[in-house]
């Protein structure tokens, strides 16, 4: 393995596929003038590899630098999966049909126990069909601009709280411990997701990126 | 010399003369500034990713002497930043020379 090798995976440990082959094609070519440059100013081959790696610096602090701007392995596996499941829902007017008609009809019940007077479980499925409904109809509408986006999330955030604190009423502080350990998940995606935003630019967001 | 926290604007400053590739931005960069501003070769590219994931430049593929090589080059808001940037560095400049006496 050369120095060069070395250099490369130290740097691009941790980072996906796509983000680490461009590392690579980049650095090599960088590393190909300055090689060049050090033959041209009178430098021996191996004084000249010597020199344009020593050049590069320290690959663990360019690693720190290109995981804050490149997509990681983590980010890289959930923006394929989340590409998949999008790809497989959207493919499917049976599924898109199912997926929207889970919320209406847990609205529709929740209205009718409403009327019967079940005011607890009409409130935690009403909270629930609007928190899955939120979720659901969003891809239909016109909201892929960056601003329309972060409106989205915003009011998807509120109407999450505002569906869990319906659902549990005045024991929301008591159940907390269950709220957090059933949704600690949906934080962290959600962060991830907001790291993927960060690091790519706006034109190569996939359509689910801005939910 | 450290100065951390500059690059982007030198990057900026390297590419609103034309498009280029990373290894010619560092030359001109060190060469520019007579070698006072040397800096690790390696930190460059992240720099320049996250300036095109702000907007500031953009990327395509070019060749040269045969060799696939990534070029880079400013964007319209990357002009407006840097003109911001070289103002607020007037600013700085001018403000630390008077405290150091030197003016």
């Amino acid at each position: 393995m050369t120095a060069l090798d070395q250099w490369l995976k130290a740097a691009t440990r941790g980072l996906a596929a796509d983000s680490a082959r461009r590392v690579r094609t980049e650095i090599q070519a960088h590393y190909d003038s300055a090689r060049e440059t050090a033959i041209g100013r009178g430098l021996s081959a191996e004084e000249a590899d010597r020199s344009a790696v020593k050049d590069l610096g320290d690959p663990k602090a360019a690693n720190r630098q290109y995981r804050k701007v490149l997509l990681t392995t983590a980010e890289g596996r959930m923006l394929g999966q989340s590409n998949r499941e999008a790809r497989a829902f959207c493919a499917n007017a049976w599924m898109k049909s199912t997926l929207l008609a889970i919320p209406a009809t847990a609205l529709l019940v929740s209205s009718a126990l409403f009327l019967r007077g079940e005011f607890a479980v009409a409130g935690a499925l009403f909270a629930g069909g609007l928190a899955i409904g939120m979720g659901f109809i969003a891809p239909f509408f016109p909201v892929y601009t960056p601003a329309r986006s972060r409106m989205l999330r915003r009011v998807k955030w509120a109407l999450m709280a505002g569906a869990l604190l319906l659902a549990f009423g005045p024991d929301a502080l008591k159940w907390s411990w269950l709220l957090v350990s059933c949704l600690w998940i949906v934080g962290w995606i959600e962060w991830k997701r907001a790291s993927i935003r960060r690091k790519l630019p706006v034109a190569r967001w996939p359509k689910q990126l801005y939910l | 010399m450290n100065f951390k926290g500059t690059l982007p604007t030198l990057i900026l400053e390297a590419l609103a003369h034309g498009p280029s590739h990373g290894y010619r931005i560092a030359q001109r960069i060190k060469e520019r500034s007579e070698g006072v501003l040397d800096f690790k070769e390696g930190t460059l590219y992240p720099a320049l990713h996250k300036l095109e994931s702000d907007g500031l430049v953009e990327s395509y593929e070019g060749l040269e002497k045969g060799r696939p090589r990534r070029y880079y080059r400013i964007t319209a808001t990357g002009r407006k930043t840097l003109a911001k940037d070289r103002d607020e560095w007037r600013e700085i400049s001018r403000a630390v020379t008077i405290i150091l006496g030197e003016a």
